[in-house]
Protein backbone atom coordinates (compact mmCIF):
# COMPACT_ATOMS: atom_id res chain seq x y z
CA UNK A 1 0.00 0.00 0.00
CA UNK A 2 1.42 3.44 -0.87
CA UNK A 3 1.53 6.12 1.19
CA UNK A 4 -1.10 8.47 -1.60
CA UNK A 5 -3.44 5.75 -0.89
CA UNK A 6 -4.45 6.63 2.67
CA UNK A 7 -8.04 8.27 3.06
CA UNK A 8 -6.58 11.42 4.71
CA UNK A 9 -3.52 11.60 2.35
CA UNK A 10 -5.25 10.47 -0.59
CA UNK A 11 -7.71 13.64 0.08
CA UNK A 12 -5.09 16.26 0.91
CA UNK A 13 -2.79 14.89 -2.53
CA UNK A 14 -5.74 15.24 -4.76
CA UNK A 15 -6.88 18.78 -3.67
CA UNK A 16 -4.89 21.71 -3.49
CA UNK A 17 -2.05 22.95 -5.37
CA UNK A 18 -1.13 19.69 -6.84
CA UNK A 19 2.39 20.38 -4.91
CA UNK A 20 3.71 18.03 -2.53
CA UNK A 21 5.35 20.11 0.01
CA UNK A 22 2.45 22.27 0.55
CA UNK A 23 0.56 18.99 0.88
CA UNK A 24 3.21 18.05 3.24
CA UNK A 25 2.49 20.91 5.32
CA UNK A 26 -0.75 20.41 5.37
CA UNK A 27 -0.40 16.89 7.32
CA UNK A 28 2.38 17.90 9.33
CA UNK A 29 0.43 20.65 10.78
CA UNK A 30 -1.64 18.76 13.15
CA UNK A 31 1.29 17.02 14.35
CA UNK A 32 3.52 20.06 14.97
CA UNK A 33 0.05 22.00 16.61
CA UNK A 34 -0.25 18.57 18.90
CA UNK A 35 3.28 18.76 19.60
CA UNK A 36 3.29 22.14 21.24
CA UNK A 37 0.43 21.13 23.44
CA UNK A 38 1.58 18.65 24.65
CA UNK A 39 5.40 19.93 25.71
CA UNK A 40 4.38 23.51 25.55
CA UNK A 41 6.77 26.03 24.82
CA UNK A 42 10.29 25.25 24.33
CA UNK A 43 13.04 25.69 22.09
CA UNK A 44 12.42 22.36 20.54
CA UNK A 45 8.62 23.30 20.01
CA UNK A 46 9.80 26.50 18.77
CA UNK A 47 12.65 25.43 16.10
CA UNK A 48 9.47 23.20 15.17
CA UNK A 49 7.08 26.29 14.03
CA UNK A 50 9.61 28.69 13.47
CA UNK A 51 11.12 26.00 10.46
CA UNK A 52 7.77 25.53 9.56
CA UNK A 53 6.70 28.95 9.24
CA UNK A 54 10.42 29.10 6.61
CA UNK A 55 9.63 26.92 4.91
CA UNK A 56 5.65 28.04 4.07
CA UNK A 57 7.27 31.38 3.25
CA UNK A 58 10.52 30.53 1.62
CA UNK A 59 9.23 27.68 -0.79
CA UNK A 60 5.98 30.14 -2.32
CA UNK A 61 8.57 32.40 -3.09
CA UNK A 62 10.85 30.20 -4.66
CA UNK A 63 7.95 28.85 -6.56
CA UNK A 64 6.92 32.69 -7.88
CA UNK A 65 10.37 33.14 -8.85
CA UNK A 66 10.94 29.45 -10.04
CA UNK A 67 8.07 29.91 -12.12
CA UNK B 1 -44.86 18.16 -4.68
CA UNK B 2 -43.49 20.60 -6.57
CA UNK B 3 -39.67 19.81 -7.15
CA UNK B 4 -38.38 22.42 -5.78
CA UNK B 5 -39.35 21.87 -2.37
CA UNK B 6 -37.55 18.75 -2.95
CA UNK B 7 -34.64 19.95 -3.79
CA UNK B 8 -34.08 22.61 -1.17
CA UNK B 9 -35.56 20.44 1.15
CA UNK B 10 -32.86 17.68 0.26
CA UNK B 11 -29.83 20.16 0.24
CA UNK B 12 -31.45 21.89 3.71
CA UNK B 13 -31.27 18.08 5.60
CA UNK B 14 -27.82 17.62 4.36
CA UNK B 15 -26.71 21.41 5.82
CA UNK B 16 -28.34 20.00 9.24
CA UNK B 17 -26.63 17.14 9.17
CA UNK B 18 -23.13 18.60 8.07
CA UNK B 19 -24.10 21.04 11.25
CA UNK B 20 -25.20 18.15 14.12
CA UNK B 21 -21.46 16.28 12.23
CA UNK B 22 -19.36 19.48 13.34
CA UNK B 23 -21.05 19.43 16.82
CA UNK B 24 -20.19 15.40 17.26
CA UNK B 25 -16.53 16.35 16.05
CA UNK B 26 -16.57 19.23 18.87
CA UNK B 27 -17.08 16.80 21.53
CA UNK B 28 -13.44 16.12 21.78
CA UNK B 29 -13.07 19.47 22.85
CA UNK B 30 -15.14 19.01 26.39
CA UNK B 31 -13.55 15.50 27.16
CA UNK B 32 -9.86 17.27 26.59
CA UNK B 33 -10.97 19.81 29.00
CA UNK B 34 -12.95 17.84 31.58
CA UNK B 35 -16.14 19.99 30.89
CA UNK B 36 -17.76 16.58 31.63
CA UNK B 37 -21.50 18.45 32.27
CA UNK B 38 -21.03 20.05 28.39
CA UNK B 39 -21.22 16.55 26.82
CA UNK B 40 -25.21 15.53 27.43
CA UNK B 41 -26.08 19.37 26.07
CA UNK B 42 -23.40 18.76 23.26
CA UNK B 43 -24.56 15.96 22.39
CA UNK B 44 -28.49 16.55 22.30
CA UNK B 45 -27.58 19.86 20.28
CA UNK B 46 -25.75 17.39 17.46
CA UNK B 47 -28.67 14.83 17.32
CA UNK B 48 -31.21 17.46 16.78
CA UNK B 49 -30.18 19.12 13.29
CA UNK B 50 -28.87 15.27 12.93
CA UNK B 51 -32.06 14.08 13.43
CA UNK B 52 -34.09 16.63 10.98
CA UNK B 53 -31.42 16.50 8.55
CA UNK B 54 -31.67 12.69 8.25
CA UNK B 55 -35.43 12.79 7.69
CA UNK B 56 -35.41 16.00 4.87
CA UNK B 57 -32.24 14.09 3.31
CA UNK B 58 -34.57 10.64 3.41
CA UNK B 59 -37.96 12.06 2.77
CA UNK B 60 -36.39 14.36 -0.57
CA UNK B 61 -33.52 12.06 -1.93
CA UNK B 62 -34.88 11.37 -5.05
CA UNK B 63 -34.99 15.20 -5.93
CA UNK B 64 -33.63 16.70 -8.59
CA UNK B 65 -29.93 18.03 -9.28
CA UNK B 66 -29.99 21.86 -7.72
CA UNK B 67 -29.76 24.74 -10.59
CA UNK B 68 -28.72 28.20 -9.63
CA UNK B 69 -31.70 29.61 -8.42
CA UNK B 70 -32.27 26.92 -5.98
CA UNK B 71 -28.30 27.28 -4.73
CA UNK B 72 -29.71 30.59 -3.42
CA UNK B 73 -32.89 29.43 -1.69
CA UNK B 74 -30.37 27.11 -0.09
CA UNK B 75 -27.45 28.87 0.63
CA UNK B 76 -30.36 31.95 2.53
CA UNK B 77 -32.39 29.17 4.22
CA UNK B 78 -29.40 27.13 4.89
CA UNK B 79 -27.53 30.13 6.55
CA UNK B 80 -30.60 30.98 8.66
CA UNK B 81 -31.18 27.37 9.56
CA UNK B 82 -27.89 27.09 11.23
CA UNK B 83 -27.85 29.98 12.52
CA UNK B 84 -30.63 28.57 14.45
CA UNK B 85 -29.30 25.30 15.40
CA UNK B 86 -26.22 26.15 16.12
CA UNK B 87 -27.90 27.92 19.34
CA UNK B 88 -28.44 24.90 20.53
CA UNK B 89 -25.18 24.22 22.49
CA UNK B 90 -25.05 27.84 24.08
CA UNK B 91 -28.83 27.35 25.44
CA UNK B 92 -28.26 23.82 26.41
CA UNK B 93 -24.90 24.17 27.94
CA UNK B 94 -25.98 27.40 29.87
CA UNK B 95 -28.89 25.86 30.89
CA UNK B 96 -27.03 22.97 32.18
CA UNK B 97 -24.61 25.06 34.06
CA UNK B 98 -27.44 26.99 36.19
CA UNK B 99 -29.78 23.51 36.43
CA UNK B 100 -27.13 21.04 37.28
CA UNK B 101 -26.13 18.02 35.74
CA UNK B 102 -27.15 14.42 37.54
CA UNK B 103 -24.04 12.83 38.81
CA UNK B 104 -21.31 15.50 37.09
CA UNK B 105 -20.07 18.48 39.03
CA UNK B 106 -20.52 21.76 37.50
CA UNK B 107 -19.35 24.87 37.76
CA UNK B 108 -20.85 28.06 39.23
CA UNK B 109 -22.80 30.18 37.12
CA UNK B 110 -21.77 33.48 35.54
CA UNK B 111 -23.54 36.59 34.40
CA UNK B 112 -21.76 36.08 30.78
CA UNK B 113 -22.99 32.01 30.95
CA UNK B 114 -26.38 32.96 32.52
CA UNK B 115 -26.86 35.56 29.16
CA UNK B 116 -27.16 32.24 27.05
CA UNK B 117 -30.57 30.85 28.85
CA UNK B 118 -32.36 33.15 26.77
CA UNK B 119 -32.74 31.77 23.46
CA UNK B 120 -32.66 35.31 21.25
CA UNK B 121 -28.86 35.43 22.76
CA UNK B 122 -28.24 32.34 22.01
CA UNK B 123 -29.39 32.71 18.62
CA UNK B 124 -27.66 36.07 18.30
CA UNK B 125 -24.31 34.39 19.38
CA UNK B 126 -24.77 31.39 16.68
CA UNK B 127 -25.73 34.18 13.73
CA UNK B 128 -22.92 36.32 14.88
CA UNK B 129 -20.17 33.14 14.60
CA UNK B 130 -21.79 31.45 11.23
CA UNK B 131 -21.95 34.75 9.45
CA UNK B 132 -18.57 35.59 10.61
CA UNK B 133 -19.76 38.91 12.23
CA UNK B 134 -18.19 38.75 15.81
CA UNK B 135 -20.62 41.04 17.40
CA UNK B 136 -21.33 39.55 21.35
CA UNK B 137 -23.61 38.61 23.50
CA UNK B 138 -20.85 37.73 25.98
CA UNK B 139 -19.43 40.35 28.77
CA UNK B 140 -16.54 38.05 29.22
CA UNK B 141 -15.31 35.70 27.26
CA UNK B 142 -13.01 34.41 29.11
CA UNK B 143 -14.71 32.75 31.89
CA UNK B 144 -16.94 30.92 29.23
CA UNK B 145 -16.47 27.09 29.24
CA UNK B 146 -13.47 26.32 26.76
CA UNK B 147 -16.94 23.99 25.01
CA UNK B 148 -18.52 27.49 24.18
CA UNK B 149 -14.99 29.16 23.31
CA UNK B 150 -14.28 26.14 21.03
CA UNK B 151 -18.07 26.60 19.63
CA UNK B 152 -17.80 30.19 18.89
CA UNK B 153 -14.38 29.97 17.38
CA UNK B 154 -15.47 27.03 15.00
CA UNK B 155 -18.82 28.03 13.82
CA UNK B 156 -17.15 31.43 12.39
CA UNK B 157 -14.60 28.89 10.63
CA UNK B 158 -16.63 26.98 9.33
CA UNK B 159 -18.40 29.75 8.11
CA UNK B 160 -15.41 31.84 6.65
CA UNK B 161 -14.92 28.15 4.15
CA UNK B 162 -18.37 28.27 4.02
CA UNK B 163 -18.51 32.07 2.28
CA UNK B 164 -15.73 31.34 -0.02
CA UNK B 165 -17.88 28.39 -1.27
CA UNK B 166 -20.86 30.22 -1.57
CA UNK B 167 -18.84 33.18 -3.88
CA UNK B 168 -16.42 31.42 -5.53
CA UNK B 169 -18.21 27.88 -6.25
CA UNK B 170 -21.71 28.10 -5.99
CA UNK B 171 -22.74 32.13 -6.88
CA UNK B 172 -19.95 32.46 -9.23
CA UNK B 173 -19.73 34.82 -12.00
CA UNK B 174 -16.84 36.58 -13.66
CA UNK B 175 -15.03 39.93 -12.02
CA UNK B 176 -18.14 40.12 -9.35
CA UNK B 177 -16.83 36.81 -7.39
CA UNK B 178 -20.87 36.43 -7.20
CA UNK B 179 -23.41 34.66 -9.55
CA UNK B 180 -25.82 36.33 -11.83
CA UNK B 181 -28.63 37.05 -9.19
CA UNK B 182 -30.63 38.95 -11.05
CA UNK B 183 -31.18 36.33 -14.05
CA UNK B 184 -34.71 35.39 -14.92
CA UNK B 185 -35.88 32.45 -13.18
CA UNK B 186 -36.39 30.73 -17.15
CA UNK B 187 -32.74 31.12 -17.73
CA UNK B 188 -31.38 29.75 -13.78
CA UNK B 189 -28.44 27.39 -15.02
CA UNK B 190 -26.89 23.98 -13.27
CA UNK B 191 -23.83 24.39 -11.25
CA UNK B 192 -21.16 23.83 -12.50
CA UNK B 193 -19.98 20.00 -12.36
CA UNK B 194 -16.32 20.67 -10.96
CA UNK B 195 -17.82 22.23 -7.69
CA UNK B 196 -16.68 19.33 -5.49
CA UNK B 197 -13.17 19.43 -6.58
CA UNK B 198 -13.31 23.41 -6.11
CA UNK B 199 -14.60 23.09 -2.36
CA UNK B 200 -11.91 20.26 -1.67
CA UNK B 201 -9.48 23.18 -2.55
CA UNK B 202 -10.62 25.86 -1.05
CA UNK B 203 -10.49 23.59 2.32
CA UNK B 204 -6.98 22.88 1.30
CA UNK B 205 -6.13 26.22 1.22
CA UNK B 206 -8.03 27.20 4.09
CA UNK B 207 -6.44 24.41 6.23
CA UNK B 208 -2.83 24.91 5.53
CA UNK B 209 -3.74 28.69 6.27
CA UNK B 210 -4.89 27.74 9.62
CA UNK B 211 -1.83 25.82 10.38
CA UNK B 212 0.15 28.72 9.40
CA UNK B 213 -1.77 31.77 11.29
CA UNK B 214 -1.78 29.64 14.46
CA UNK B 215 1.73 28.52 14.53
CA UNK B 216 2.94 32.41 13.97
CA UNK B 217 0.62 33.87 16.52
CA UNK B 218 2.01 31.56 19.09
CA UNK B 219 5.87 32.18 17.90
CA UNK B 220 4.50 36.09 18.49
CA UNK B 221 3.95 35.21 22.44
CA UNK B 222 0.26 34.05 22.47
CA UNK B 223 -0.87 30.57 24.38
CA UNK B 224 -1.18 27.92 22.15
CA UNK B 225 -5.27 27.71 22.91
CA UNK B 226 -5.38 31.54 22.49
CA UNK B 227 -3.26 31.08 18.79
CA UNK B 228 -5.79 28.43 18.12
CA UNK B 229 -8.56 30.49 18.75
CA UNK B 230 -7.76 34.00 17.18
CA UNK B 231 -5.43 32.29 14.36
CA UNK B 232 -8.65 30.53 13.14
CA UNK B 233 -10.88 33.29 13.98
CA UNK B 234 -8.76 35.72 12.22
CA UNK B 235 -8.34 33.94 9.03
CA UNK B 236 -11.88 33.64 8.78
CA UNK B 237 -12.12 37.44 9.01
CA UNK B 238 -14.95 36.93 12.31
CA UNK B 239 -12.86 38.23 14.99
CA UNK B 240 -14.62 36.10 17.85
CA UNK B 241 -12.07 36.39 21.08
CA UNK B 242 -11.76 34.18 23.71
CA UNK B 243 -10.43 37.20 25.95
CA UNK B 244 -12.42 39.73 27.48
CA UNK B 245 -10.48 42.86 25.71
CA UNK B 246 -10.37 40.89 22.22
CA UNK B 247 -6.52 41.04 21.24
CA UNK B 248 -6.42 43.99 23.61
CA UNK B 249 -5.80 41.54 26.55
CA UNK B 250 -2.39 40.88 25.55
CA UNK B 251 -1.17 44.16 24.65
CA UNK B 252 1.58 43.05 22.80
CA UNK B 253 2.92 44.79 19.31
CA UNK B 254 4.43 41.69 18.07
CA UNK B 255 0.64 40.39 18.33
CA UNK B 256 -0.76 43.03 16.47
CA UNK B 257 1.46 42.91 13.69
CA UNK B 258 1.22 39.37 13.08
CA UNK B 259 -2.64 39.29 13.14
CA UNK B 260 -2.84 41.76 10.33
CA UNK B 261 -1.34 39.46 7.68
CA UNK B 262 -3.28 37.15 9.15
CA UNK B 263 -6.75 39.04 8.23
CA UNK B 264 -5.27 40.46 4.67
CA UNK B 265 -4.69 36.67 3.76
CA UNK B 266 -8.51 36.17 4.89
CA UNK B 267 -9.67 39.29 2.54
CA UNK B 268 -7.99 38.22 -0.36
CA UNK B 269 -9.85 36.13 -2.82
CA UNK B 270 -9.13 32.69 -2.66
CA UNK B 271 -8.43 31.51 -6.41
CA UNK B 272 -5.94 34.11 -5.97
CA UNK B 273 -4.44 32.11 -3.14
CA UNK B 274 -4.39 29.52 -5.40
CA UNK B 275 -2.36 30.81 -7.96
CA UNK B 276 -0.48 32.22 -6.05
CA UNK B 277 0.55 28.86 -4.45
CA UNK B 278 1.24 27.34 -7.79
CA UNK B 279 3.93 30.13 -8.31
CA UNK B 280 2.52 32.84 -9.77
CA UNK B 281 3.00 35.90 -7.57
CA UNK B 282 1.77 38.19 -10.15
CA UNK B 283 -1.68 37.91 -9.01
CA UNK B 284 -0.43 39.90 -6.29
CA UNK B 285 -0.39 43.05 -8.16
CA UNK B 286 -1.74 42.16 -11.35
CA UNK B 287 -5.34 41.11 -9.77
CA UNK B 288 -7.39 44.38 -9.79
CA UNK B 289 -8.84 43.18 -6.26
CA UNK B 290 -5.47 42.14 -4.56
CA UNK B 291 -3.24 45.39 -5.80
CA UNK B 292 -6.63 47.13 -4.26
CA UNK B 293 -7.07 45.19 -0.74
CA UNK B 294 -3.30 46.63 -0.36
CA UNK B 295 -4.02 49.74 -1.69
CA UNK B 296 -7.31 50.19 0.39
CA UNK B 297 -5.51 49.29 3.32
CA UNK B 298 -2.69 51.83 3.21
CA UNK B 299 -5.01 54.70 2.34
CA UNK B 300 -6.87 54.43 4.45
CA UNK B 301 -4.62 53.08 7.77
CA UNK B 302 -2.54 56.46 6.91
CA UNK B 303 -5.49 58.65 7.29
CA UNK B 304 -6.85 57.06 10.31
CA UNK B 305 -3.42 57.74 11.75
CA UNK B 306 -3.10 61.37 10.59
CA UNK B 307 -6.76 61.82 12.57
CA UNK B 308 -5.56 59.51 15.65
CA UNK B 309 -1.82 61.12 15.68
CA UNK B 310 -2.41 65.08 14.80
CA UNK B 311 -6.46 65.73 16.09
CA UNK B 312 -6.94 62.24 18.15
CA UNK B 313 -6.15 60.62 21.27
CA UNK B 314 -2.28 59.25 20.82
CA UNK B 315 0.58 61.15 21.69
CA UNK B 316 2.89 59.39 19.70
CA UNK B 317 3.40 58.44 16.41
CA UNK B 318 4.13 55.13 16.86
CA UNK B 319 0.97 54.95 18.84
CA UNK B 320 -1.58 56.09 16.49
CA UNK B 321 0.28 53.81 13.70
CA UNK B 322 -0.15 50.52 15.83
CA UNK B 323 -3.87 51.05 16.58
CA UNK B 324 -4.77 52.86 13.53
CA UNK B 325 -3.25 50.60 11.24
CA UNK B 326 -4.43 47.59 13.15
CA UNK B 327 -8.14 48.58 13.49
CA UNK B 328 -8.47 49.84 10.06
CA UNK B 329 -7.04 46.73 8.93
CA UNK B 330 -9.78 44.67 11.49
CA UNK B 331 -12.59 46.67 9.98
CA UNK B 332 -11.65 46.58 6.24
CA UNK B 333 -10.88 43.46 6.20
CA UNK B 334 -14.29 42.50 8.16
CA UNK B 335 -12.53 41.08 11.34
CA UNK B 336 -13.70 43.33 14.39
CA UNK B 337 -10.41 42.19 16.02
CA UNK B 338 -10.34 45.62 18.94
CA UNK B 339 -6.90 46.81 20.47
CA UNK B 340 -8.53 50.12 20.97
CA UNK B 341 -9.92 49.76 24.14
CA UNK B 342 -10.10 51.71 27.87
CA UNK B 343 -7.96 48.93 29.40
CA UNK B 344 -4.96 49.97 27.87
CA UNK B 345 -5.30 52.43 25.65
CA UNK B 346 -8.62 54.96 24.18
CA UNK B 347 -11.83 52.91 22.97
CA UNK B 348 -13.28 53.15 19.23
CA UNK B 349 -16.16 54.21 20.77
CA UNK B 350 -14.19 57.23 22.05
CA UNK B 351 -12.22 58.43 19.22
CA UNK B 352 -12.68 61.43 17.30
CA UNK B 353 -16.47 61.17 15.38
CA UNK B 354 -14.40 61.31 11.85
CA UNK B 355 -11.84 58.96 12.99
CA UNK B 356 -14.79 56.30 14.00
CA UNK B 357 -16.76 57.26 10.30
CA UNK B 358 -13.42 56.41 8.63
CA UNK B 359 -13.33 53.37 10.07
CA UNK B 360 -17.06 52.62 9.63
CA UNK B 361 -16.83 53.23 5.91
CA UNK B 362 -13.78 50.54 5.48
CA UNK B 363 -16.50 47.97 7.31
CA UNK B 364 -18.46 49.43 4.36
CA UNK B 365 -16.36 48.58 1.51
CA UNK B 366 -14.96 45.24 3.08
CA UNK B 367 -12.40 42.70 0.73
CA UNK B 368 -12.06 40.85 -2.23
CA UNK B 369 -14.90 39.29 -3.49
CA UNK B 370 -14.22 35.47 -3.13
CA UNK B 371 -12.85 35.97 0.11
CA UNK B 372 -14.35 35.72 3.50
CA UNK B 373 -14.47 39.43 4.06
CA UNK B 374 -18.01 41.43 4.15
CA UNK B 375 -19.04 44.94 3.20
CA UNK B 376 -19.98 45.87 -0.19
CA UNK B 377 -16.74 44.46 -1.30
CA UNK B 378 -13.61 45.97 -3.52
CA UNK B 379 -14.70 44.93 -6.91
CA UNK B 380 -18.20 46.26 -6.56
CA UNK B 381 -16.64 49.70 -5.42
CA UNK B 382 -13.93 49.71 -8.21
CA UNK B 383 -16.92 48.90 -10.91
CA UNK B 384 -18.83 51.79 -9.59
CA UNK B 385 -15.98 53.90 -9.81
CA UNK B 386 -14.85 52.61 -13.37
CA UNK B 387 -18.35 52.65 -14.27
CA UNK B 388 -19.25 56.20 -13.59
CA UNK B 389 -15.67 57.74 -14.99
CA UNK B 390 -16.98 55.70 -18.22
CA UNK B 391 -20.56 57.37 -18.41
CA UNK B 392 -18.82 61.02 -17.59
CA UNK B 393 -16.09 60.17 -20.05
CA UNK B 394 -18.73 59.01 -22.69
CA UNK B 395 -20.11 62.59 -23.32
CA UNK B 396 -16.60 63.36 -25.24
CA UNK B 397 -16.85 60.78 -27.61
CA UNK B 398 -18.83 60.77 -31.08
CA UNK B 399 -21.96 58.44 -30.66
CA UNK B 400 -20.52 56.03 -33.23
CA UNK B 401 -17.24 55.62 -31.29
CA UNK B 402 -17.21 51.81 -29.92
CA UNK B 403 -16.05 51.89 -26.32
CA UNK B 404 -15.23 49.38 -23.76
CA UNK B 405 -14.77 49.16 -20.29
CA UNK B 406 -11.71 47.49 -18.84
CA UNK B 407 -12.05 45.48 -15.20
CA UNK B 408 -9.54 43.28 -13.78
CA UNK B 409 -8.53 42.22 -17.57
CA UNK B 410 -11.67 41.77 -18.72
CA UNK B 411 -12.92 44.20 -21.78
CA UNK B 412 -16.81 44.78 -21.75
CA UNK B 413 -18.62 45.95 -24.29
CA UNK B 414 -21.67 48.58 -23.64
CA UNK B 415 -24.01 45.88 -22.77
CA UNK B 416 -21.88 43.68 -20.68
CA UNK B 417 -20.44 47.29 -19.00
CA UNK B 418 -23.86 48.37 -18.08
CA UNK B 419 -25.23 45.48 -17.23
CA UNK B 420 -21.90 44.88 -14.53
CA UNK B 421 -22.44 48.70 -13.85
CA UNK B 422 -26.11 47.59 -12.74
CA UNK B 423 -25.86 45.03 -10.94
CA UNK B 424 -22.57 47.10 -8.29
CA UNK B 425 -25.22 49.65 -8.09
CA UNK B 426 -27.87 47.67 -7.31
CA UNK B 427 -26.27 45.85 -4.61
CA UNK B 428 -24.48 48.98 -3.11
CA UNK B 429 -27.94 50.84 -3.53
CA UNK B 430 -29.74 48.00 -1.36
CA UNK B 431 -26.24 48.15 1.33
CA UNK B 432 -26.59 51.43 1.73
CA UNK B 433 -30.31 51.34 2.42
CA UNK B 434 -31.14 48.41 4.71
CA UNK B 435 -28.13 50.63 6.41
CA UNK B 436 -29.60 53.86 7.22
CA UNK B 437 -33.03 51.78 8.13
CA UNK B 438 -30.62 49.78 10.56
CA UNK B 439 -30.10 53.08 11.87
CA UNK B 440 -33.36 54.90 11.98
CA UNK B 441 -34.73 51.46 14.01
CA UNK B 442 -31.91 51.59 16.40
CA UNK B 443 -31.66 55.16 17.11
CA UNK B 444 -35.58 54.69 17.67
CA UNK B 445 -35.32 51.96 20.08
CA UNK B 446 -31.73 53.27 22.42
CA UNK B 447 -32.36 55.48 25.10
CA UNK B 448 -32.12 58.97 23.70
CA UNK B 449 -29.18 60.58 24.68
CA UNK B 450 -26.89 57.86 25.47
CA UNK B 451 -25.10 57.05 22.21
CA UNK B 452 -24.19 59.44 19.49
CA UNK B 453 -25.46 58.95 15.41
CA UNK B 454 -21.69 57.89 14.67
CA UNK B 455 -21.96 55.52 17.64
CA UNK B 456 -25.03 53.94 15.60
CA UNK B 457 -24.39 54.15 12.16
CA UNK B 458 -20.82 52.30 13.39
CA UNK B 459 -22.50 49.76 15.22
CA UNK B 460 -25.17 48.52 12.19
CA UNK B 461 -22.68 48.94 9.40
CA UNK B 462 -20.26 46.84 11.79
CA UNK B 463 -23.24 44.29 11.70
CA UNK B 464 -24.57 44.52 7.88
CA UNK B 465 -20.63 44.51 6.64
CA UNK B 466 -19.90 41.02 8.81
CA UNK B 467 -16.99 42.92 10.86
CA UNK B 468 -17.88 42.87 14.76
CA UNK B 469 -16.41 45.79 15.79
CA UNK B 470 -18.46 47.68 18.82
CA UNK B 471 -19.03 51.21 20.01
CA UNK B 472 -20.15 49.61 23.05
CA UNK B 473 -24.02 49.60 21.72
CA UNK B 474 -24.23 45.66 21.81
CA UNK B 475 -24.35 43.76 24.90
CA UNK B 476 -27.09 41.34 26.27
CA UNK B 477 -28.83 44.10 28.32
CA UNK B 478 -27.24 47.12 26.17
CA UNK B 479 -28.95 46.48 22.78
CA UNK B 480 -32.75 46.31 23.46
CA UNK B 481 -34.89 43.20 21.68
CA UNK B 482 -35.82 44.51 18.82
CA UNK B 483 -32.05 45.82 17.88
CA UNK B 484 -31.05 41.93 18.80
CA UNK B 485 -33.42 41.11 15.84
CA UNK B 486 -32.55 43.95 13.48
CA UNK B 487 -28.98 42.51 13.99
CA UNK B 488 -30.06 39.17 13.40
CA UNK B 489 -31.46 40.50 9.96
CA UNK B 490 -28.42 42.54 8.89
CA UNK B 491 -26.18 40.13 9.99
CA UNK B 492 -27.52 37.71 7.49
CA UNK B 493 -28.47 39.54 4.60
CA UNK B 494 -24.74 40.81 5.42
CA UNK B 495 -23.17 37.90 4.71
CA UNK B 496 -25.59 36.41 1.57
CA UNK B 497 -24.99 39.65 -0.08
CA UNK B 498 -28.80 40.92 0.51
CA UNK B 499 -29.98 39.24 -2.92
CA UNK B 500 -30.41 35.42 -2.12
CA UNK B 501 -32.27 36.46 1.05
CA UNK B 502 -34.60 39.21 -0.84
CA UNK B 503 -34.79 36.09 -3.38
CA UNK B 504 -35.89 33.89 -0.62
CA UNK B 505 -38.51 36.51 0.70
CA UNK B 506 -40.08 36.76 -2.16
CA UNK B 507 -40.40 33.31 -3.23
CA UNK B 508 -41.66 32.72 -0.02
CA UNK B 509 -44.44 35.80 0.50
CA UNK B 510 -45.56 36.61 -2.90
CA UNK B 511 -45.31 33.33 -4.91
CA UNK B 512 -46.89 31.68 -1.55
CA UNK B 513 -44.46 28.64 -2.60
CA UNK B 514 -41.18 27.60 -4.20
CA UNK B 515 -40.20 28.34 -7.49
CA UNK B 516 -41.88 25.91 -10.13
Amino acid sequence: MKLRDLPVVSYVFEAGADDRVFDSLLLVGPLVIGLIVVLDRSVVTEALAVAYLAVFVLYTLYRGIRE
Amino acid sequence: MNGSVETVGRDLGRILEALGGLMLVSLVVPVVWGEFFALPALLVSALIPLGIGWMLNRRFREAEAPGRFHGMIVAASGWFSVGIFGSLPFLLIAWSVQLGVPGISTPAQTATLAAFTEPLNAIFESMSGFTGTGLTMTDNEEVLPRTLQWWRTFTEWVGGVGVIVLTTAILSRPGSGSLTLYESEARSEKIHPSIVSTVRTIWWIFILFTFVSILALWLAGMPIWGAINHGMTGLATGGFSITDNSIATYDSVAIDFVLIPIMLLGSIAFPVHYLILRGDLRNFYSDLQTRWVFGYMGIGSALLWSFLYYAGPYGTPFAALRYGLFQFVSAATCTGFQTAVDATNVALGRWPSYAQLTVTFGMLVGGAAGSTAGGIKLIRGLTLAKGIRHQIADVFYPETAVRRLEINGRRLNEEEASREFMEAAIIVVLWITFLVVGTFMLLLTLPSGEYSLANVVFEVASAQGNVGLSSGITGPESLPVVGKVAFLFHMWIGRLEIIPVLVMLRTIFKRGGLYQ
